[in-house]
């Protein structure tokens, strides 16, 4: 319609030039009501989310208030709610996985991008990317399979026999060796956010300028020397963002980790073999069960903390990012 | 040659270079008030003090018969000329005539982009730097390079940037040395004064002219003994243009300079040889003419040569 | 209409439907109930309910048949008119089962309810389709009896072309959905609480009803490499591996029990169950009873606070969990360990001796349940009495709303329930499940019959 009114006859009679007609304007304006309805359904769409959750949570956040997240204890059938053993199960998994994934993916990239030969670049990231359109299910059952019996026999336990009478250390290792715990959690975790990280990161150090790797090689670097002298602190900020852009995938991960962490004791330890909960897992193990609308409450609850965990990790991400890109202050490597 | 001689030569040079800047751009330094010009002046001493202190000087750099590609495209072909210790030879032509290809030539930084090769032989005190058993690496601290576009490391201090190469292959200064070897490198570089207070700031942060300097600081910090500068100021104004100029005409003192530019009274200001490259049908680039400035600007013995400098083309 | 007479002519005597704890509009509180102690308790607790309706079935036997008083509710009504008349002549028996049995505690037995002589109602047999029967059932929950539930409703399907599907999500998932009624019917081997039945209320519009289907053993399972014997543990070595207070396989309270044993040195690993489970309130159950450790700590019911272990979803996962980790420990049905090849523990039992989990152990435990079943048949079954007896024995029921809607569903529900619990029992010792005590069937049978579908009686009789 709004067509037809525009194809109006462009001249009027007497040769006059016609740019008389709305029906452009029209047109434009439906689209721009259409566009700024999908837009709005997005922004509808959060807030329903937020809303639903917090109406849902309310019951058990106003039963329980601070200790909801300060509380170590969660028992349903005495119907106390303290999901610090969850969050905390979530920051220790996630940064089990950063800290394997970072070196790796950053690892990897500087090969890709510094030393393999062309023809080798494509396969590599093609395999590397293929890591993330695997689905979290197979990761798990992999873990299972493979990963968690490996890390058990082959890490797990040389570990324990050499840090077990180690002061301090020991803590990191209590308890058996079970394959089920934070550290295979981290394990899969990491292997999971490698391609998050590895792309980005990637593509960081391949956009730092010709001129900044020249002008290290210049001065007579090495090959790493100038990686390490003007490649790395380039590329600085972008390989944080890469990171937190892969805790951010670590910290809502849900399947694999179920699969693997233990799901289990509520225990706040520093040992790598606790089988423990994340919050993407408790919420996936208990929200079938939970037999009491308080239960049922506070696993939402849960997920309201998961929400915000990961907005907060996005936001200290993104101060951390614009401190080393968009202050570039150095304070010298 | 004693101390005195030479400063006597080297300020009958500058002072050409300054004509040329008057005549050639109508940029001044007669503007400067006399405040400005007593700080340039000092600034000029303590280059030239700088300067005097290097150990040992330039040397003379000598390219025969080289060829380079990149993939299959043959860039330049057969260039032979030399690189006089102690002066500034300029390489001009039009673009694409491979004069910024062969500059990389000479400190093997041709050989950094994928797919590219060189043939040929370059001497560097009688050594070919492409000879068996020679490490790039090693090739690059003795011959040095400022780029065309200023490129401090912006993740670095001013401080961290001048002493960037001396950190390289383990050589570890005590921090009063390096303290020092900064002074001594930026008052070098005729930066000094602009960034004494600020050393703990960013390369970055300087402005582009500045900045060039301080890639010159940062390149002669490691005391080597050929500069080779790459159009290194065609991303600069003409201030920062002329004192860059000016630190040229101080520089070769100590070093061997070669000097890619585009601009044709660029070098006749600061070279004391030009060589023309020009790219022919066959589209590699080829040495067309070689001699002192005064000469290919004044009596060009080819005809290729001549059309370009009266503008004819390029 | 047609479905009554027929009702009636098999003698079953139905004076009940609907009710609950909700007074049902337009009716008149039935002289049956005349006594307003019980109707209190009924709205407040609706767990009373059932009770006094079970309590009543073995009293009011009044034929060969095991029929059903199913009166008991007190805020019953007349509303069904055309059973009134049946009704009349048990009611006055049902009432004084009221008065005299009204349950307080899950943990108490009701007297003569259990009374061992009656017998299976063999009459009745489902032995093939039925007209206007819907053609699948849905079902959900505890992954206990999962291995003997395959079974049956393999062995249904030919018998009556109806359909089962039944999925092992856990006794705590199978009771929210039942209470939810997204599905037909719930497996549990964790009877609802009364928090639970009053939450559930509210969808069914009464008293879901828990139907036993078989008894099995919960084994306390293991993984030891190069350990070829069976290993004996008792109460307190359990509690305390699970406690994580006996952390190696060498401890000598482990040791103690199995002289002669060559136990590695090793951590033990415990895995339990880490959904809503069943098999984990009776597991958790026993160790109330057995340990005073366990009693002071982690205490019974379908999810508990452990110590440490892996966590596993279902019977299966836990089996698996077992069969992968060397050194491992667990919990699972008797038929998972079977299944995995797995090796299991002889348990004390409360006679002291120390006894294999088998059908014929299981059965002899299930001795006592009549005595110990309350009229709801909500009850565990564990550390029984009698020195055959499987001490971690447990019961598990499907769970229905006795107040159907749907005609074809209700129909081909109560036929498959029936099925199960008399024609579908021979199944359960192959599977390493031991049939229900004839006791615990004559009542289950009673459940049945006080299934109705909008007023009606639901279950056809053949």
């Amino acid at each position: 319609m709004a067509v037809q009114t525009a194809r109006r006859a462009e001249k009027l009679p007497g040769g006059r030039v016609n740019l008389a007609g709305r029906g452009s304007a029209l047109g434009d304006r439906a689209f721009q009501g259409i566009a700024f309805a999908f837009a709005a359904s997005i922004l509808v769409l959060i807030v329903t989310i937020f809303v639903v959750l917090f109406v849902d949570a309310r019951v058990a956040l106003a039963q329980e208030g601070l200790r909801f997240i300060t509380g170590q204890v969660w028992n349903p059938n005495e119907s106390i709610f303290g999901a610090l053993p969850y969050i905390y199960g979530t920051i220790f998994t996630s940064l089990i996985g950063l800290l394997i994934a970072t070196p790796i993916a950053v690892g990897a990239s500087l090969y890709i991008v510094e030393y393999a030969p062309n023809w080798l670049r494509a396969p590599i990231s093609f395999i590397v990317e293929l890591l993330a359109v695997i689905p979290s299910v197979i990761y798990g059952f992999w873990g299972l399979a493979v990963l968690a019996p490996f890390l058990r026999d082959r890490v797990e336990r040389p570990l324990k026999a050499a840090l077990g009478d180690v002061p301090v250390l020991n803590a990191l290792v209590e308890g058996p060796a079970r394959g089920r715990d934070m550290f295979v959690a981290g394990v899969i975790l990491s292997i999971m956010i490698l391609p998050t990280i590895m792309s980005v990161a990637r593509e960081v150090i391949s956009t730092v300028p010709g001129t900044q790797r020249e002008g290290m090689l210049a001065l007579g670097a090495t090959k790493w020397e100038m990686i390490k002298g003007a490649v790395l602190p380039y590329a600085r900020g972008g390989i944080v963002g890469a990171a937190i852009l892969g805790l951010g995938r670590a910290i809502g991960e849900t399947m694999a980790v179920t699969m693997l962490i233990g799901n289990s004791s509520t225990k706040i330890s520093w040992s790598l073999l606790t089988p423990g909960y994340t919050m993407a897992s408790a919420i996936a193990n208990q929200f079938a069960d939970a037999n009491s609308a308080v239960h049922f409450s506070a696993i939402i609850g849960v997920a309201v903390v998961l929400l915000f965990v990961t907005g907060a990790v996005n936001l200290v991400a993104r101060l951390i990012v614009s401190r080393f890109g968009g202050d570039t202050r150095a304070t010298g490597i | 040659m004693s101390t005195s001689e030479r400063r006597g030569r080297e300020t009958a040079t500058i002072e050409t270079a300054q004509t040329g800047i008057a005549d050639g751009r109508g940029m001044a330094p007669a503007s400067a008030s006399p405040a400005e010009m007593a700080q340039a002046a000092q600034e000029k001493a303590q280059v030239r003090e700088v300067i005097e202190q290097k150990a040992g000087g330039g040397v003379s750099l000598v390219a025969e018969g080289v060829n380079a590609w990149y993939g299959s495209t043959h860039a330049i072909k057969d260039v032979s000329m030399t690189f006089r210790a102690n002066e500034v030879t300029a390489l001009i032509g039009p673009s694409g005539c491979g004069k910024s290809t062969f500059l990389r030539c000479l400190n093997r930084m041709h050989e950094v982009l994928a797919g590219a090769r060189v043939e040929g032989k370059i001497l560097i005190d009688g050594q070919d730097i492409y000879g068996k058993g020679v490490d790039s690496v090693r090739v690059r601290r003795h011959i040095g390079m400022v780029f065309q576009k200023p490129n401090p490391f912006p993740m670095m201090s001013i401080y961290d940037n001048v002493i960037a190469g001396l950190k390289l292959n383990g050589i570890r200064k005590r921090k009063s040395e390096m303290d020092e070897t900064v002074e001594h490198s930026l008052r070098g570089a005729a930066l000094w004064n602009e960034v004494k207070d600020k050393l703990k700031e960013s390369g970055a942060s300087l402005s582009g002219g500045q900045q060039q300097r301080l890639c010159i600081a940062r390149t002669i910090a490691v005391e080597p003994e050929v500069v080779l500068m790459d159009e290194p100021c065609s991303a600069l104004d003409p201030i920062s243009t002329y004192k860059i100029e000016e630190l040229i005409g101080e520089l070769k003192q100590k070093y061997t300079i070669a000097i890619v530019t585009h601009n044709m009274q660029q070098a006749s200001r600061v070279a004391d040889w030009t060589s023309f490259m020009l790219a022919g049908d066959a589209g590699y680039g080829q040495l067309v003419e070689y001699g002192r400035t005064e000469q290919i600007f004044t009596q060009p013995q080819d005809k290729r040569t001549e059309d370009y400098i009266t503008g004819r083309f390029g | 209409m047609g479905l009554m007479t027929l009702l009636l002519a098999f003698t079953f005597v139905l004076t009940a439907c609907g009710g609950g704890a909700t007074p049902t509009t337009g009716g008149t509180t039935s002289s049956a109930a005349p006594s307003a102690a019980p109707s209190t308790a009924a709205s407040t607790a609706p767990s009373a309910a059932p009770s006094t309706v079970a309590s009543a079935a073995p009293s009011t036997a009044a034929s060969a048949a095991p029929s059903t008083a199913a009166g008991g509710s007190a805020t019953r009504t007349t509303a069904p008119a055309t059973t009134t008349s049946a009704a009349g002549g048990t009611s006055s028996t049902a009432t004084r089962a009221v008065a005299t049995a009204t349950r307080t505690g899950s943990a108490t037995a009701v007297g003569t309810a259990g009374s061992a002589n009656a017998t299976p109602n063999t009459s009745i047999n489902i032995t093939g389709p039925f007209s206007g029967e819907a053609n699948t059932l849905n079902g959900a929950g505890a992954t206990f009896p999962q291995v003997l539930y395959s079974k049956w409703f393999d062995e249904y399907s030919k018998v009556t072309n109806v359909k089962v599907n039944y999925q092992g999500t856990g006794s705590g998932a199978g009771k929210n959905a039942i209470r939810d009624q997204t599905v037909d019917f719930a497996g549990s081997d964790s009877p609802m609480s009364d928090a639970e039945l009053a939450a559930a209320q509210a969808k069914c519009g009464d008293t879901i009803q828990h139907i036993p289907t078989t008894l099995g053993a919960i084994v306390v399972s293991y993984n030891l490499p190069n350990v070829s014997q069976k290993l004996k543990m008792d109460g307190d070595v359990i509690a305390g591996i699970f406690l994580e207070q006996i952390k190696k396989w060498n401890d000598p309270k482990i040791a103690a029990l199995n002289p002669g044993v060559n136990l590695p040195n090793e951590d033990i690993i415990t895995v339990h169950r880490s959904d809503s489970s069943g098999t984990t309130d009776n597991f958790t159950s026993y160790l109330t009873a057995v340990s005073q450790a366990w009693a002071n700590g982690p205490k019974s019911g379908s999810t508990v606070q452990w110590p440490g272990g892996i966590g596993a979803s279902g019977n299966p996962g836990v089996a698996n969990e077992i069969k992968n980790n060397p050194y491992a420990i667990g919990y699972v049905e008797l038929a998972f360990a079977k299944q995995n090849n797995l090796s299991y523990a002889d348990v004390k039992n409360s006679a002291g001796q120390f006894v294999t989990a088998n059908a014929a152990s299981v059965t002899a435990a299930g001795q006592s349940a009549a005595e110990r079943a309350p009229a709801d048949l909500r009850f565990k079954l564990v550390n029984a009495p009698g020195a055959q007896s499987y001490p971690i024995t447990a019961i598990t029921w499907i769970l229905v709303c006795p107040k159907q809607t749907d005609q074809a569903k209700a129909v081909a529900l109560t036929r498959m329930l029936w099925w199960a619990t008399h024609s579908g029992q021979q199944f359960a010792e192959g599977l390493d499940y031991s049939p229900l005590p004839p006791a615990i069937v004559v009542r289950a049978e009673a459940f049945i019959n006080n299934i109705t579908v909008n007023g009606q009686k639901a279950f056809p009789g053949r």
